[in-house]
């Protein structure tokens, strides 16, 4: 039996969700305006667009471009932050290229990927493999430059050579701060889909949330932004239960929810 | 330097005929040089020479700074020197490699590996099969003293538990030569005397050549044949003692020995007279 202590502790999230979701209802019953629905009409609406034939295929597109923008972003950056990380020439060559797109909102690029490669599949994904990359780029390269030095060794007298290390002591010593990487880029990968969607204004769940917008059904938008939170709330939580089974080696001892796992 | 008395010849005759020491290591007029951040120039290591015998405990007894870890770790293949070479069985050491088992004071454990898991890494790594590779770690394991710790992860140990997976580590991929670098220097003094036993009493068993790179003189004298005395700023080779004490070797005897304390005395006498090359700072 757990004590009410930890009790509350589990349900602190949900609690969280729910004082946010009253205030809201507070707040708009006391604005009244009609851009601005109570949570339990914007709630209401939320069967009807996942009840949608057609809602649910944008929403299902939507995810399979974050998915594999997402997939192709961290195959490609971690070994690339791994090697920066490791090696001063290779490191020298892209930081400086690195520092000059990061700043740079992803979802800017936008409308000239639009104009190379039109506004289907193709450019959305690509806005979102950019906007995850630089997080997961960032953090491996981070996560190399900090192995220490004696581990290497101890591995190179093991007869491990250049790669073998790189693959069998950076990556897993690495893989805490990787990880990190990945979660900030999951997050970023939701935020460019959506953006991306908002510009390109073709299908996907950016689009319903916008096309409702244009159409005044202000309950829908809320909906809609209800909807993308909880998919963003689920994927972080799976994703944080992965990574929490894949670094138990490194975590600390405490157990503040940092997520809804 | 020699304080025993020397042997009968009945004693001598009586022992086994020894096989003639031959050469492990050879140092070769090595100097390091390293570059500061100021540009500099830091001659770190400055013609050093140096033979180590098959089987012999040596240990490079220095200040901090002396450059007696960058020894080690050029033997080790780490660090090129910047002339001269280091060669062993008469090869020149042009890398790291299995016959030469490094540990270091920091341990440099694998933390995602269990302590079966770090140990198993080398003779894996050297394609032994997955079940003799266990059943011999776990056999090193025990020898270390940390059966029942198989599955716990680094993060979970001690530091003279750390540094008891390290040499066990290590000795899994049997190098010919054990190259330990500070390998106590992080330990309270308990955990450190303990480990000083277990290690001599592990390597009474099979006598591997290990060079022990230490600023503590009794340790140097408790553990070595050879004591290589360095001092600072080049590193240079002041002295070699050779340490004349019988084995196998306990810590309470020697203590009350006069010949160990006028070994460690002597070696204190000899850094202090050497001024700024003392040990203390």
């Amino acid at each position: 039996m757990m004590s009410p202590r930890a009790m509350l502790t589990r349900a602190a999230p949900v609690l969280a969700c729910l004082g946010l979701l009253a205030v809201w209802q507070l707040a708009s019953l006391a604005l009244n305006n009609d851009s601005f629905p109570t949570a339990i009409e914007a709630i209401r609406a939320i069967p009807s667009i996942l009840g949608d034939k057609e809602s649910l295929i944008n929403i299902l597109a939507s995810l399979r471009r974050m998915a594999v923008g997402f997939s192709l972003a961290v195959a490609l950056s971690i070994p690339l932050g791994l090697m920066m990380g490791r090696s001063r020439a290779v490191a020298s060559f892209f930081n400086p290229l690195l520092m000059v797109i990061y700043p740079v909102p992803k979802a800017a690029l936008m409308p000239i990927i639009m104009l190379w490669l039109g506004v289907g599949d193709i450019a959305k994904t690509l806005v979102i493999f950019l906007g995850v990359s630089l997080p997961v780029i960032y953090h491996s390269f981070e996560g190399a430059k900090a192995v220490e030095e004696k581990m290497l060794w101890s591995g190179a007298a093991m007869g491990l050579s250049a790669p073998q290390r790189l693959i069998r002591i950076v990556l897993p010593a690495a893989l805490p701060e990787i990880l990190t990487g990945c979660r900030t880029g999951l997050v970023l990968a939701l935020i460019t889909m959506i953006t991306s969607e908002m510009i390109a204004r073709q299908s996907g769940a950016g689009n319903i949330l916008f096309n409702a917008l244009d159409m005044g059904q202000y309950d829908t938008v809320f909906a809609m932004i209800i909807i993308v939170g909880a998919m963003g709330i689920g994927l972080d939580a799976l994703f944080e239960r992965m990574r929490a089974r894949l670094v138990k080696w490194s975590e600390p001892q405490f157990d503040i929810p940092l997520s809804f796992s | 330097m020699t304080v025993l008395p020397s042997r009968s010849n009945v004693q001598a005759e009586l022992k086994p005929a020894r096989k003639p020491a031959s050469a492990m290591i050879e140092i070769d007029h090595v100097s390091q040089m390293f570059q500061t951040s100021g540009r500099q120039n830091h001659l770190a290591l400055s013609d050093i020479s140096l033979t180590i015998e098959d089987g012999a405990f040596v240990s490079i007894l220095g200040p901090s700074g002396c450059g007696k870890s960058t020894l080690l770790y050029i033997v080790g293949g780490f660090v090129s020197p910047t002339q001269g070479s280091a060669k062993m069985k008469g090869k020149v050491i042009v890398g790291p490699g299995p016959d030469r088992g490094p540990v270091f004071q920091e341990f440099a454990l694998f933390p995602w590996k269990s302590v079966l898991g770090n140990v198993m890494y080398g003779p894996r790594q050297q394609r032994v099969r997955p079940a003799d590779a266990e059943a011999q770690s776990r056999a090193l394991i025990e020898m270390v003293g940390l059966k029942g710790f198989e599955d716990f992860y680094p993060k979970e140990l001690s530091g003279g538990m750390k540094q008891r997976v390290a040499l066990a580590r290590t000795l899994a991929y049997h190098p010919a030569v054990l190259l330990m670098d500070e390998p106590f220097g992080a330990l309270d003094a308990h955990t450190r005397t303990r480990l000083q036993n277990d290690l001599l009493n592990i390597w009474e068993r099979d006598r591997k050549t290990v060079l022990f790179v230490t600023h503590s003189v009794e340790e140097a004298v408790f553990l070595s044949d050879k004591v290589v005395m360095m001092t600072r700023s080049p590193g240079r080779i002041r002295q070699i003692v050779d340490i004349d004490l019988p084995r196998p070797r306990r810590r309470t005897e020697l203590l009350l020995d006069p010949r160990y304390q006028k070994y460690v005395v002597d070696i204190e006498r000899m850094f202090d007279d050497g001024d700024e090359t003392g040990l203390r700072p």
